[in-house]
């Protein structure tokens, strides 16, 4: 069985957001609903400071924090290594969204339209993104996050983030398969893991920035 | 860097957390003075306050739920997760309670009248689920590993002597209220004089504890210079532990005075939840030399 | 479920082309019963290679905006101006057209008319624009954002220099760049996707990039050095590093400068050329046979290196006179030291002294590469720019400096250089030989481009002459767009003073926002748009402009709802310039356009049908097709004057002429578009084509005392400072520069994020969430330590007030990246219009800082300034 995972590589991201509305497109989220959320930061003093953006997916971690601390069984990890969020199990407790290291997982209460000002119905792709959302594996009250795009990937496909990052700095692959792509970025560009110390081993890999 | 603290557990998490370290405190409270047979009226309302105040506690985490009609799931992982374990501990805690409950309310009273042996295993088993109950809430938060600053052995001991403070005023104040002349509710606010001390303390070495990792010493600023400054310093400290503290040290003997430091000291408790979850702050995430604060969701 | 084709009411894929920017990568997109679902890059062409990004994905909000305009609409409110409530009132396109054509048919001057376009829809107002203009009878254009956002020394000079519209990196050998005020491969519109690719996988080969910036903005952060500067010095710097390369370090590339260059052409003492008395020809100085011969005299070969003098003092006829490279020489020696340098730049001379060093090295002069079976010169260092540096008073000599150091090196168009991003070459489609865009020798030797999309091209120079567009710009050498005529109060006395007999009448805006892309909203308005009688716009939102002036408002298609026959020639931005394959790319409808929502061409045509213009509309096309798509048209396909067309015959006819008649709409509607290979004398074009380029701008003195007569004629020379009109490359100070008052102690500018573009982004929601999210987007960067001196923290709202008193006011973030004595803005934000109630209130409005006036105007491009001398204060409590 494979063990999907990511490999980032920070060198090569710009920061220019583009998985962020990727994702979005593709799994038609919610207003103010991310699932592979871009985060920048500056380090260091005038002149030598640096900024370097920090684009996230769910680590889809081996041993999950998240379902560690779910009450109600609705977090599985399946056979491909991805944490299922099983909507007609979760209650909507949140506690998993405190134990996320990695601000994964986001709770929406109901469909908001990007067009508050607007008059008259939701225009024709919001009512097709609300019902996909509706009928889909996410919903309202409950935790939702990325599963890699597995609808995707079961059709032969990279999820929507990694074939649309102009910068190639998103590889997706098997970590099970120490031949894989992403199994010899990590171990020859010095893959690692972000904030280890939490003990959950992720299975998204970053590549240095520099 | 500013980093974020949480913001999906709010008034009612903090309610929830309150109200059931209030009621299991109450009972602990009744029970003691029932064995003690200080007072047959406030060991009663003690144990009958338990009940209530930790269902309604419950609602309030069931209000909280993004899809309310799934709260019966809450236990199905109680091997891994806390809250699961903790829907155990209060569930069995509102059993034990109700049926000492039972022991004095008619049909069953009359039934179970002398029973005192039954009661007082009934008791000992309630007071050890309420102990339960009290050092659960502050656990619940200690498994989000993120939060450092709920991430920590002081957090369950500061939430116990608030429930047990907060539970002992909960019935000066009821009793006071109903009449119950004071000389049975003094010693009561006698060991609540203590209880605050206590709490001072713990609540003194649980800020100093945050100094260890950045995400908590954010915490510390977000709680005493920052936001939630002014709920700290007024709501927490002078309302819901100075005053009821000086209250009682200087005018211990008087009824006015066990409602208002009761009232001031139940008030602070839940404030003391709110600051404790709104302070929640999350670990940055890091690359090498950057670090990237959880964005606000 | 995939069902190839463009039927617009089913499910399936349809190709077609991006709109986002004017990068116009290919896309495909995904409908599901009629409803567009997805937008996803097209995997099949080299413009994107299946990438998209966050501007293209969130088209989709665009599309279906409810903001949208979907109806024709008049202004009831005839009170006009910025921030006024037009009251708008639904009519009929019967209604509308009516209204138009009687405004037009009851014009005083037909040439009274003006004509402003974006360049956001840039292939789509090829067509249209020009065609009605020729058809109408007037030349008044302005392309928004053509002052400020892009446009007068970039393209300019690059035109003159790389026959190209901009230039890149050839980052498939490059091993140094240094960026000025650019963000290519990091966002920029440049074949976007596919740079975002080639810099990163330069990086990770090795590839040294250096950027020089005011803040530490995308490209810098990505960057092995960022280099501090101040705003608009950019040709100090890069004259110093000039300086530095050929005095210091004696390193240049002498074959290219004697064989593709005017380096060795003799100057006499006035400045000009030494020219053979019989044929005219510039003489060069043949140190063999201790002559002069004409520049000429020897093959234009690799293999050829004639031992011309690039040095010395030589006597022809009589006449002292020195090759060009020589005065070029001792002019930044003696101009451009390096302590003078940093004082202007405030970068350490050690800096530029080091990063001189390492370009120049990097450059590896002398050494060639074999690319396909052809031998070239490999020169894998590169100097780039682009509106960070053209964006000053200083517009056209900032660009030109910063090419020289490609120049002098031999760095552009081979190997590992700077490359005129296009390519600018094109031998054109196997079958038809068009596009046909090879550039050619003037009688002096020097380039010129085949084909512009301007009206007149970068070289040879516009003939100064009495000006007859109402901004005069017709009357200048190197102009492209001014703003200092029309925008200025002083515009009714220009007209006077330089006789025009005609007034402004109709404008016809197409897409174009300009009250918050020319300069100052209230400058703009009240100067330039309300002089107007009639104003028609075609938008897909009210915006600013709409609301400000516009008359009639007609509801326009978006790019997913339209028919383009081509977004990739004339190839400015599009092909990723490398040997990858050509990519002729249409854009056709995904959806039927909604609501009565119309194409700009579409109706173009039929108000020139109505206005009984029809014939001279298409002949007019029918003479824009060769200049713009290179090569003459087919009898067969050019349209018949007397005929009907519908603007979907007009794309069908286009594609049959330049690509061959199995190529037509229907046959492109399939895959959205047509490849073929492309050939190393095409991309790597620089020694196959027959023209030098000039180090030495010996054309400039002439074209300079030609516009001074004109002026002298109507009694304003004082519009022009004659010195920037100099053969030698200079750096002249911003009035920013020289505002020494300790009042105004910092510097503005605004910067472009990767994310938006230009003014037409903002409003889309899920940019605007990214943009919310983001630190910098909506707020003013002030250095960490400079803010706290002024004891600001952040999220303080202050005022940046200009010293004409002009002010804006917004959230500062105190950050490290950026330079202490200055502010950064992303430009175009701050939104007010009510029909754009996203992006309302939302980020800082920079042009706002923005004077128009001649002393903000280059001399040489007329490019208007963009950076600012400021002052800031906290904003009091009322105000926030």
């Amino acid at each position: 069985m494979p063990r999907y995972g990511f490999v980032i590589d920070l060198k090569r991201c710009y920061g220019c957001y583009s998985c962020q509305v990727a994702c979005k497109a593709e799994n038609c989220t919610p207003k103010g609903i991310d699932w592979a959320r871009c985060i920048q930061a500056e380090v260091g003093q005038y002149p030598s400071a640096l900024r370097q953006m920090l684009p996230t997916v769910c680590m889809q971690c081996d041993d999950p924090a998240c379902m560690t601390v779910c009450p109600t069984g609705a977090t599985t990890k399946d056979e491909n290594g991805i944490i299922q969020v099983d909507k007609k199990l979760c209650m909507g407790c949140k506690y998993c969204i405190m134990a996320c290291p990695y601000g994964a997982r986001q709770v929406v209460a109901n469909w908001e339209t990007y067009f508050p000002d607007a008059p008259g119905d939701l225009d024709p792709y919001e009512a097709y993104a609300k019902k996909r959302w509706e009928e889909g594996r996410a919903g309202y009250g409950m935790a939702t996050k990325c599963d890699y795009c597995m609808h995707r990937v079961k059709e032969g496909r990279n999820p929507a983030c990694v074939d649309a990052c102009p910068a190639k700095a998103r590889y997706f692959g098997d970590l099970s398969d120490p031949e894989s792509e992403i199994s010899i970025l990590i171990r020859r560009e010095r893959g690692f893991q972000l904030n280890p110390e939490f003990g959950t081993n992720p299975s998204c890999y970053y590549l240095p920035p520099r | 860097m500013k980093m974020n603290p949480q913001s999906k557990w709010g008034w009612e998490v903090a309610a929830y957390l309150f109200l059931a370290g209030l009621g299991a405190g109450a009972y602990v409270f009744g029970v003691l003075v029932d064995l003690q047979g200080w007072s047959d009226a406030v060991a009663r309302i003690g144990v009958i306050l338990g009940l209530p105040c930790v269902f309604i506690g419950c609602m309030f985490l069931v209000l909280d739920l993004g899809t309310p009609s799934n709260f019966w799931r809450a236990a199905m992982r109680p091997n891994t997760s806390w809250i699961g374990r903790g829907t155990i501990i209060i569930s069995l805690f509102m059993i034990i309670n109700a049926v000492h409950i039972a022991f004095w309310i008619w049909p069953f009273g009359s039934v179970l009248q002398g029973a005192d042996a039954a009661r007082n295993f009934i008791a000992v088993l309630g007071v050890i689920f309420a102990f339960g109950t009290m050092v659960y809430t502050g656990i619940l938060l200690g498994a989000a590993r993120p939060i450092a600053f709920w991430s920590t052995a002081l957090l369950p001991l500061l939430f116990l002597v608030s429930a047990l403070s907060t539970g002992a005023m909960a019935i000066a104040l009821i009793g006071t209220l109903a009449g119950v002349e004071h000389e049975v509710i003094a010693p009561l606010i006698r060991i609540d004089t203590l209880l605050l001390i206590l709490e001072l303390i713990v609540l003194g070495f649980y800020m100093q504890g945050t100094h260890r990792v950045e995400e908590s010493r954010a915490s510390a600023q977000l709680v005493m210079a920052g936001q939630l400054a002014g709920m700290f310093w007024f709501g927490v400290v002078a309302v819901g532990l100075l005053v009821p503290l000086f209250l009682d040290l200087l005018a211990g003997a008087a009824a006015w005075s066990a409602v208002l430091g009761s009232v001031c000291g139940i008030v602070g408790g839940l404030i003391l939840r709110k600051v404790v979850l709104a302070g929640g702050v999350y670990a940055p995430l890091k690359a090498g030399r950057f670090e990237y604060a959880l964005p606000r969701q | 479920m995939r069902t190839e084709g463009s039927r617009t009411n089913d499910s399936g894929w349809i190709y077609t082309s991006c709109g986002g920017c004017y990068g116009q990568c290919g896309i495909r997109v995904k409908k599901e019963n009629g409803v567009v679902v997805k937008i996803e890059g097209n995997p099949d062409t080299p413009a994107g290679s299946g990438r998209i990004c966050a501007k293209g994905s969130a088209q989709l909000m665009t599309l279906y905006d409810r903001h949208r305009i979907n109806y024709p609409v008049k202004r009831t409110n005839p009170e006009k101006g910025v921030g006024v409530d037009p009251k708008w009132e639904r009519v009929s396109w019967e209604e509308a057209f009516d209204t138009i054509v009687t405004k037009f048919k009851n014009m005083k001057d037909p040439r009274g008319a003006y004509f402003q376009a974006t360049t956001v829809q840039t292939s789509e107002i090829r067509f249209a624009v020009p065609a009605f203009m020729k058809a109408w009878g007037f030349k008044n254009y302005w392309v928004s954002g053509g002052g400020l956002w892009c446009g007068n020394g970039a393209h300019f000079m690059n035109g003159i220099m790389h026959a190209a519209w901009s230039i890149i990196p050839d980052w498939n050998y490059n091993k140094y760049t240094i960026y000025f005020g650019c963000s290519k491969g990091h966002g920029a519109g440049h074949a976007a996707l596919q740079t975002a690719q080639w810099v990163a996988d330069a990086r990770a080969k090795g590839m040294k990039a250096v950027v020089f910036d005011p803040f530490l903005s995308t490209q810098a952060s990505k960057a092995h050095e960022w280099v501090p500067i101040r705003v608009g010095t950019d040709a100090a710097a890069a004259l110093g590093m000039v300086n530095v390369i050929l005095n210091d370090l004696k390193i240049w590339d002498a074959h290219y400068l004697k064989q593709k260059t005017n380096a060795p052409y003799l100057i006499k003492a006035d400045g000009c050329y030494v020219r053979d008395p019989e044929t005219n020809k510039p003489l060069v100085w043949d140190l063999s046979a201790n002559k002069a011969v004409p520049f000429d005299a020897y093959e234009m070969s690799l293999d050829v290196n004639p031992d011309l003098a690039l040095e010395g003092e030589f006597k022809v006829n009589g006449t002292v006179c020195h090759p060009s490279f020589q005065l070029f020489r001792e002019h930044v020696k003696k101009n451009y030291p390096l302590d003078k340098v940093e004082k202007i730049t405030s970068v350490p001379k050690s800096t530029l002294r080091r990063i001189a060093t390492e370009f120049a090295e990097h450059a590896q002069v002398g050494s060639t590469i074999v690319v396909k079976g052809k031998r070239l010169p490999l020169r894998p260092s590169a100097a780039i720019f682009f509106r960070g540096s053209q964006g000053h008073v200083n517009s056209g000599w900032n660009c030109l400096s910063i090419d020289l150091l490609n120049q002098i090196l031999g760095a552009a168009d081979v190997p590992g250089g700077s490359m005129g991003h296009g390519p600018p070459v094109s031998h054109g489609h196997p079958a038809t030989g068009k596009p046909n865009t090879i550039p050619y020798a003037c009688p002096d030797g020097l380039l010129i481009v085949k084909g512009w999309v301007y009206d007149h091209k970068p070289y040879p120079l516009h003939e100064p002459g009495p000006p007859q567009r109402l901004d005069l710009q017709d009357m200048f050498p190197c102009s492209v767009y001014n703003a200092f005529t029309i925008c200025t109060p002083e515009w009714e006395k220009y007209l006077k003073d330089f006789k025009i007999d005609y007034r402004p009448e109709i404008l016809i805006n197409f897409g174009s926002n300009s009250v918050m892309t020319m300069a100052n909203a209230r400058d703009v308005t009240e100067n330039f748009l309300k002089k107007f009688d009639f104003i028609l716009s075609f938008n897909i939102y009210q915006n600013e402009f709409t609301e400000a002036v516009a008359d009639i408002v007609l509801p326009d298609t978006c790019y997913l709802e339209r028919y383009t026959p081509c977004v990739t020639f004339p190839s400015t931005f599009c092909h990723p310039t490398g040997m990858d394959d050509w990519v002729w790319q249409i854009r056709q409808p995904v959806v039927e356009p909604l609501f009565e929502r119309r194409d700009f061409n579409e109706v173009m045509l039929e108000i020139a049908k109505r206005l009984g213009i029809q014939d001279k509309y298409y002949e007019a096309i029918n003479n824009i097709i060769p200049i713009r798509y290179g090569g003459e048209m087919d009898p067969k396909y050019r349209l018949d004057p007397k005929g009907d067309y519908t603007w979907q015959q007009v794309v069908d006819n286009v594609l049959k002429d330049r690509l061959g008649p199995d190529k037509g709409l229907e046959a492109l509607k399939k895959t959205g578009l047509e490849k073929w290979p492309a050939k190393v004398e095409e991309t790597y074009w620089r020694w196959f084509a027959p023209v030098r380029v000039p180090i030495y701008f010996e054309y400039f003195i002439e074209g300079g005392q030609k516009l001074m007569k004109v002026l002298k004629s109507f009694g304003r020379e004082d519009i022009v400072d004659i010195r920037f009109y100099t053969p030698l490359a200079e750096w002249f100070p911003c009035p920013s520069h020289e505002n020494a008052s300790g009042e105004f102690d910092l510097w503005a500018f605004c910067w472009r994020p990767s994310f938006h573009t230009q003014s037409s982004t903002q409003n889309n929601p899920w940019l605007d969430e990214v943009s919310v999210k983001d630190p910098f987007v909506y707020l003013i960067q002030i250095n960490e330590q400079t803010g706290k001196k002024k004891g600001l923290k952040d999220n303080d709202i202050i005022w940046i007030e200009n010293p004409d008193g002009k002010r804006i006011k917004g959230p500062v973030k105190l950050v490290q990246g950026m330079h202490p004595e200055q502010l950064g803005i992303a430009g175009c934000h701050g939104h007010w219009a009510r029909g754009t109630p996203v992006s309302r209130g939302k980020g800082v409005f920079y042009d706002d800082l923005i004077n128009p006036d001649l002393k903000h105007t280059d001399s040489l491009t007329q490019g208007t300034d963009a950076c600012v001398k400021v002052k800031v204060y906290k904003a009091k409590e009322g105000e926030i």
